[in-house]
């Protein structure tokens, strides 16, 4: 890598060469503001509060756009750069509503951290502010079906005007009107309508772009808790990070409070899309299953204990015959608890436990525009690879859609007498169901058992329900569409009963007389890394590291580094962190 | 000095090609298809051409800029923005000179190896756009302008295209923007358009006065064009003349005229025998110069020594009836108007300026208030991503400095101080 050296307010630094001196100085923690740049959306010299003295240089620059030069010597400090910074971040103020008690970015918004920090004491401006929609929360008006707009706080920085034109793929977002009246716009007023929309709340640096979802859910100092983790809700794996609401005894609703894109540049960049990032409410909804339930007869379920469901369980696979044992496995099962359920097959079917296994998932093609740099695929589950990896599908790479002929020709001809599904994703995670809950109400299948997390026909059907763990709430690896082997974080408990699914499959295991010798998901992944070495997507699963939940004061720390770029005005708090990474945009 | 750029304008049917023919023009091309375009940009060098867009830039080292051996196409983009408040002597020109304009292009495609030349004229100009077309119509028939031209194998296209009107269209890589069908707001520079212009290639943007001074060199040589005017500010100039005088208009002399001269000789002086006041002289965006600052050459170096800036050559006078608060309050009313938003300091500062110079002008104004508007305009100048947040200093600036007294009176009064024979009307009246 060639480098330059250049000094920054008498400090040397030394960074790859091409880059900028914003980038040098962030990289150095060095305190430069910056509104218009962002690492993953590039520079537009247009906010002008990046402002710094260069030597040799007459006038004062913006260092978002001066390249780094080798023994340049820069200035962050001096009266003149204090004072014409503090007087552009004074004409940001001038015309904002300053409503940030009752704006959701306040409390992790770069223009009030950056105001405190480089603006000017006061204002000096005494004439009325500029409204365009109206005043207070009549200026939100609605942005397309995920997102809300308030023109009044915004900054015109155009960070989402770059995003949907570079990033989307469709520019759908533009200016209207010019100088003072400039104001954020859709054509006809049709709001953004993208599978990408809540990258735009993370890119505005104000409260100007707020997700319907979030909005009014959480404040910042509400969620003290942040857990590291990766999306589980498509085949490309996003790493995330998930926001732990504070949740006293009296305090309603969910504890999770939102899920944010973690910069990974070879999975998801700075992004992710919509559907993981606002399909959680079903984590903490009403229809999880958190006891286990058994139906006698063709009498309703009732809820059990788990000693009682395993004997029922017992029961009914000793009553059909363990060879007519059938498994139909959700590829949202991790590594772990595919292998230990095609473990407990083995045993209990020997040869056939191959053909016994069956993997499913839904797929969806996701309309996006042609050029979007960020592409969700079809496959909505996490570990169709991993299936492929143990053997456990033989659809190709490929091939979006799951292959379930086997299972439905052996159920047709009344060959599956007790079907145990696993399903710990979210509903319609496994595609069509109405086939199994017909052929069980048909009594084509004498017994289902079902292990899973949420109310469904297939619930609702099942002779055994079996409470497990979503992917917030277990420790668990998966194999992406790259083949990049990935892990989920614990950042909460399972509801009620339920388990963990590994320790679900063992207790099953042992229930049927068949004892799986895993104490933890540990053991069953050296398993898999002891059985399974050669597999490249399947390397170093022995040794996987879980994030653990950590205060969110110190999450910047214990993160990726190169996400500090996001919370621009934390790391004041915070000794120099090198993110070089993030920075080779 | 004889007029050259505009010596037939005033006649009938100067416009057209064959009058344009009787009286010479095409003769510099004629030439300079003779010559390798690493010559023509020298001979631009020697004669001192200097840009007439406002900058003053050299024009042949402006030419020599663009890369020679850059596999990619180059361009021309014509400046026929003129907006600036104050000048209109582009019009003038490709309204009655078409034919020396088109002349230019060509010269300045074949210099700098470019094909292709556009011709952007601001919005307003639609009377205009009909008299370029029928004329550069005229010239493709004739062979001036097109596929190989007058027999030498040189290719030009000349493309006219109207902007939507914005004065931010003029600033050139805004205008580069709007050519490729955007919002008309500038780019960060560097890369420089002579690297990276239209389309992402090698561009450049010369304005129209600039491009008819072209042909001249070449017809009778850079030392006749280096020899008018003084050292470094040579060649034939435009000013348009405006406000308070009695004939106003464009008139053409070389750069060691005075203001005086332009104000009280060519434009015939101020009318009712009244005083002079002050003086704009290069356009809206340099410093105002009061009235006994105008012996001085209006010529580049000129107008920087006497604390302003020859700019677009828009000499606005204003006589001692004028509110020079006033005059400052309708020019920010301009400004605010026109800037593009791009940038936090121009948009929100303009608006801001302007306000509070229509406060002072309605006498609601306090005395710090001025102290405000100095503050607020060098928060503003020199902090913009383009040069027009640094324009919009000088009608704050120098009319506070020069008439600080106005704005005392306008904070006090609630009006301007009237000039003596008015103020001896209203004690009469009072009486
Ligand atoms: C806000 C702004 C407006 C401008 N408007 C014009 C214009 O209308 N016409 C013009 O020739 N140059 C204008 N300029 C100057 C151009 O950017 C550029 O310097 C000029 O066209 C170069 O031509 P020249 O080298 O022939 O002088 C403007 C500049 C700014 C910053
Ligand atoms: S809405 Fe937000 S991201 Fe878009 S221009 Fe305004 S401040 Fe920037
Ligand atoms: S100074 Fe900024 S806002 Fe003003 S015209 Fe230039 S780019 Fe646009
Ligand atoms: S970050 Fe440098 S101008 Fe906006």
């Amino acid at each position: 890598m060639e480098t330059v050296a250049l000094t920054i307010d008498g400090k040397s630094v030394t960074v790859e060469k091409g880059k900028t001196v914003l980038q040098a100085a962030i990289e150095s923690g060095i305190k430069v503001p910056y509104y218009c740049y962002h690492p993953g959306l590039g520079i537009d010299g247009s906010c002008r509060v990046c402002l710094v003295k260069i030597e040799k240089m007459p006038k004062l620059q913006v260092s978002c756009s001066v390249v780094a030069a080798e023994g340049m010597v820069v200035q962050t400090e001096t009266p003149e750069v204090v004072q014409a910074r503090a007087g552009v971040f004074e004409f940001l103020l001038i015309n904002h509503p300053l409503d940030c008690p009752v704006c959701d970015k306040g409390g992790e918004c770069p223009l009030q951290d950056f105001s405190y920090a480089f603006g000017p004491k006061g204002s000096r401006m005494e004439f009325a502010r500029r409204v365009f929609d109206g005043e207070g929360v009549r200026a939100d008006v609605d942005f397309g079906p995920t997102l809300m707009l308030n023109r009044n706080r915004c900054i015109l920085c155009t960070r989402c005007v770059r995003f949907m034109r570079d990033v989307d793929g469709d520019a759908q977002i533009g200016i209207a009107d010019r100088g003072y009246g400039s104001e954020i716009a859709t054509f006809k007023e049709e709001g953004v309508h993208s599978l990408l929309s809540g990258n735009l709340m993370d890119v505005c640096p104000v409260g100007a772009i707020t997700t319907r979802e979030y909005r009014f859910k959480s404040r910042p100092w509400d969620n003290p808790t942040a857990v590291d983790t990766i999306c589980t809700l498509c085949e490309k794996g996003c790493n995330t990070t998930v926001w732990l609401k504070a949740k006293p005894e009296w305090a309603k609703g969910a504890q999770l409070a939102r899920i944010t894109p973690r910069y990974n540049p070879e999975v998801n960049g700075y992004w992710m899309c919509d559907i993981g990032r606002f399909r959680l409410a079903w984590i903490e909804s009403e229809a999880r299953l958190s006891q286990p339930l058994v139906r006698e007869g063709n009498d309703a379920q009732t809820a059990t204990t788990w000693d009682h469901a395993l004997d029922t369980l017992k029961r009914l696979v000793g009553a059909h015959g363990s060879e007519h044992l059938r498994f139909l496995l959700s590829a949202h099962a991790s590594h772990e608890e595919m292998f230990a359920l095609s473990r407990l097959a083995r045993q209990l079917l020997g040869d056939r436990a191959q053909q016994s296994c069956t993997v499913s998932w839904a797929a969806s093609v996701k309309s996006q525009p042609e050029h979007t740099t960020f592409s969700v695929p079809p496959i909505d589950a996490p570990n169709v690879a991993g299936a492929r990896l143990l053997g456990l599908t033989s659809v190709p790479v490929g091939e979006a859609e799951p292959d379930l002929s086997a299972l439905r020709a052996a159920v047709e001809a009344g060959e599956v007498r007790v079907l145990y599904v696993l399903d710990p994703g979210p509903s319609g995670s496994l595609g069509d169901t109405a086939w199994i809950v017909d052929a069980r109400q048909s009594g084509r299948i004498a017994s289902l058992v079902l292990q899973g997390v949420l109310e469904s026909p297939l619930a609702a059907a099942a002779d055994v329900v079996l409470p497990g763990a979503c992917f917030v709430e277990k420790e668990a690896c998966y194999t992406n569409g790259q083949g990049r082997l990935q892990a989920t974080a614990r950042a909460i408990p399972p509801p009620g009963q339920a388990l963990d699914d590994c320790s679900i499959i063992v207790r099953v295991a042992a229930a049927l007389g068949r004892p799986l010798d895993y104490r933890s998901a540990a053991d069953i992944r050296a398993d898999i890394a002891a059985t399974r070495s050669d597999e490249p997507g399947l390397q170093g699963i022995a040794d996987m590291a879980f994030a653990q939940p950590v205060a969110t004061h110190h999450w910047l720390e214990a993160s990726n580094p190169m996400e500090r770029w996001k919370w621009d005005v934390m790391f004041q708090d915070l000794p120099p962190v090198k993110f070089e990474e993030m920075l080779k945009k | 000095m004889d007029p050259v750029l505009t010596k037939h304008i005033g006649e009938p049917n100067a416009q057209t090609l064959d009058f344009s023919l009787q009286h010479g023009a095409y003769a510099g091309l004629r030439k300079a298809l003779g010559m390798a375009p690493d010559e023509i940009i020298d001979w631009v060098k020697k004669s001192g051409l200097r840009g007439r867009g406002g900058a003053g830039f050299p024009t042949g080292m402006k030419w020599g800029f663009v890369p020679k051996d850059s596999p990619k196409a180059k361009y021309l983009c014509v400046n026929a923005d003129e907006s600036e408040p104050g000048t209109f002597k582009d019009h003038v020109l490709m309204e009655r000179n078409p034919h020396l304009f088109f002349e230019g292009c060509v010269i300045a495609c074949r210099a700098i190896r470019a094909k292709v030349c556009y011709i952007y004229i601001r919005g307003e100009f639609y009377h205009l756009q009909r008299v370029l077309e029928t004329e550069l119509a005229r010239a493709y028939e004739a062979g001036f302008v097109g596929a190989n031209i007058l027999g030498s194998g040189e290719h030009v296209d000349i493309y006219i295209h109207r902007g939507a009107g914005a004065y931010e269209a003029g600033e050139e890589t805004a205008l580069i923007e709007s050519l490729e069908g955007k919002r008309a707001q500038p780019r960060l520079k560097p890369p420089f358009p002579a690297v990276v212009g239209l389309y992402g290639c090698p561009t450049v943007v010369n304005n129209v006065e600039t491009l008819c001074n072209v042909p001249l060199i070449f017809d009778r040589g850079w030392e006749w064009y280096a020899g008018i005017g003084p050292d470094k500010n040579t060649g034939p100039k435009l000013y348009c003349v405006s406000g308070h005088v009695n004939r106003p208009g464009v008139y053409e002399a070389d750069m060691s005229v005075t203001l005086r001269q332009l104000i009280y000789d060519y434009a015939g002086g101020i009318p009712g025998g009244r005083q002079l006041k002050a003086v704009i002289p290069g356009g809206s965006s340099t410093n105002v110069l009061p009235a006994d600052k105008i012996d001085v050459a209006a010529s580049f170096d000129g107008l920087v020594q006497a604390g302003s800036m020859l700019g677009s050559a828009g000499i606005i006078v204003m006589d001692e009836t004028t509110s020079m608060v006033w005059v400052a309050k309708n020019l920010l009313h301009f400004y605010e108007h026109e800037s593009c938003g791009k940038c936090t300091p121009c948009r929100e500062g303009t608006d801001w300026l302007y306000k509070i110079l229509s406060k002072v002008e309605r006498g609601e104004g306090e005395l710090r208030d001025l102290g405000l508007l100095f503050s607020v305009a060098d928060n503003i100048g020199g902090k913009t991503l383009c040069p027009f947040g640094d324009a919009v200093v000088p009608p704050v600036a120098s009319t506070l400095q020069h008439f600080r007294e106005d704005y005392e009176t306008h904070v006090r009064v609630g009006r301007p101080p009237l000039p003596p024979w008015r103020a001896q009307e209203e004690l009469i009246g009072a009486h």
